[in-house]
């Protein structure tokens, strides 16, 4: 199914807070484009204003100057089209993963419900849980059902904010081959911020690279790997390499051997 | 019954909690018959066991318990209801929250038992003036507890319910109650328990049935046995609502407690 919907713009966006009475600017003339189909990074330092671009997208904060798009439409409120995954798994504690999942579609009859609900737990590899509680689940396997809580209403864009940050180094690295999976089969825009580098580069085509007071886009480096990318290969050092010298953490000799 | 049996059932604690009223009872048993006290002013163990059954029998004791059993549910719904609604609606809204919460905490300053003259005034000594009493006592732990749980939501499942476009009565009842659920349930707790207190003060102030009124009746009579029956009675069912309550909490938070990855 060729599908041209999913498409981001955001342009000239502006935004600060009052903080102590003063104006504080968070976000300073923001140009983006995230085409449908993308993978998309964002990455920065904390404080450089990326989680709130992305709360932006998601239609959560809404005073700001400039505008944001998708396929051309004013965002003024979170919608069916966006998905979002928070860094917390955010589950309703008081349901089980079945009812999470299917939180989101509570306007369905119940049996089109159960059918979505049952696709997206074995999306991600969670079919039988439906009637377990979150507090029954390890980290990864809740940051599963929140992402299947998200798929579950079909968006267009996934808008993912550090959905990884709280999980071990391994469970990590097999989320993002999990996520890689997902967004190979949904064929859905994904945006995700970020604070590592390496899962920035495996998972996007391209990465924007932010830097803080006020947030703006220092940098867009494109992605041109192969997929499933190899994490230890030297065009994947090269481009890490890219990245760290944008934040004046790159080393003199990066492909110096340890014998 | 093997040990490890009576440790899963918790009864070893069990046992424990009754080894001081046995005691009690035993030296109380024990100083009416070395007549080391009057048996017309402390009635024996076994011969108030003797009233309770007696009235069993009779059909006083179901009559009466039932009685005030029914004057608890009215008053507790009553009250427990109006405080469970302004509850929520002054957690929801900070309008209606300067308008009550003052009013509130100072009228919970009144003893309870200070309403009895103005509430017989207005209202006699008849049932309503006994609802009203207990309703009172019902109302605020539920207003206090079901404010303090709905404002206690905290701010990502907010968040959460405006991402998935859940508004009024969907929000309410699909995010906001069951958010503040331990919080309320506390609060049917102490209300139901303060509802049992008070149902039993109101009756003896002025009635002709309930648990209360046994107890007035013993006194005019001079039957210690029956005021000590009331008392009793008014402990156990107090209790045994506290425990009925205590399992329902455990089945309607069952997902607050981790089930060690058994599915459930």
């Amino acid at each position: 199914m060729p599908n041209n919907k999913g498409t981001l713009q955001i342009r000239n966006l502006s935004k600060s807070f009052i903080v102590d009475n003063n104006p504080l600017q968070i976000l300073n003339d923001i140009n983006l484009t995230v085409h449908s189909g993308a993978f998309v990074t964002i990455v920065g330092s904390s404080g450089c204003g990326k989680t709130t671009l992305l709360r932006i997208m998601l239609g959560l904060e809404n005073h700001y100057t400039g505008e944001a798009l998708i396929d051309g439409k004013q965002i003024i409120g979170p919608g069916s089209d966006r998905g979002i995954v928070f860094q917390d798994h955010r589950l309703l504690p008081w349901l089980t993963v079945g009812e999470n999942v299917a939180f989101g579609l509570d306007k369905l009859k119940r049996k089109e419900k159960k059918l979505l609900v049952d696709e997206h737990l074995k999306l991600v590899g969670l079919n039988g849980f439906e009637s377990a509680y979150p507090s029954q689940l390890s980290g990864g396997m809740a940051q599963r059902v929140a992402i299947a809580r998200a798929l579950a209403s079909k968006p267009e864009i996934l808008l993912l904010d550090e959905p990884l940050g709280a999980l071990d180094a391994l469970t990590r690295m097999y989320m993002q081959q999990e996520l890689e999976r997902l967004w190979l089969l949904e064929k859905i825009t994904m945006i995700m911020v970020t604070h590592d580098i390496d899962e920035a580069i495996y998972l996007s085509d391209k990465v924007v690279i932010m830097s803080s007071r006020p947030g703006v886009i220092k940098k867009i480096i494109d992605v041109p790997l192969s997929r499933p990318r190899d994490r230890a290969s030297s065009d994947f050092t090269r481009i890490k390499a890219e990245i760290l010298e944008e934040f004046h953490l790159g080393t003199e000799y990066p492909f110096a051997y340890a014998i | 019954m093997s040990k490890k049996f009576i440790q899963r059932l918790g009864l070893k604690d069990k046992l424990l909690a009754l080894i001081v009223p046995l005691l009690v009872l035993a030296a109380w048993q024990g100083a009416v018959s070395q007549k080391l006290c009057s048996d017309l002013i402390l009635t024996p163990p076994l011969t108030l066991l003797n009233t309770l059954v007696e009235l069993a029998q009779s059909g006083d004791l179901t009559l009466n318990i039932l009685a005030s059993l029914k004057r608890v549910m009215i008053g507790f719904l009553l009250g427990g209801t109006s405080g469970f609604v302004l509850g929520i609606l002054m957690a929801l809204s900070p309008f209606l929250n300067s308008i009550f919460g003052p009013l509130i905490k100072a009228l919970q300053q009144v003893p309870e038992f200070a309403w009895m003259p103005l509430i017989i005034m207005f209202l006699g000594i008849d049932e309503s003036a006994k609802y009203f009493f207990v309703a009172i006592g019902a109302f605020y732990p539920m207003v206090l507890n079901t404010y303090q749980g709905v404002s206690g939501v905290p701010e990502k499942y907010h968040e959460l319910a405006r991402v998935f476009d859940y508004k009024s009565f969907r929000y309410l009842f699909k995010v906001i109650i069951p958010s503040a659920l331990p919080s309320i349930i506390t609060g049917i707790r102490l209300s139901l328990g303060l509802s049992w207190m008070f149902v039993v003060g109101a009756e003896l102030f002025g009635s002709d049935s309930g648990v209360g009124y046994l107890m007035t009746w013993g006194r005019a009579v001079f039957q210690i046995d029956l005021v000590m029956a009331g008392l009793i009675l008014v402990g156990v069912i107090g209790f045994a609502m506290n425990v009925l309550l205590e399992i329902a909490e455990k089945r309607f938070l069952l997902w607050r407690e981790p089930v060690d990855g058994r599915p459930v």
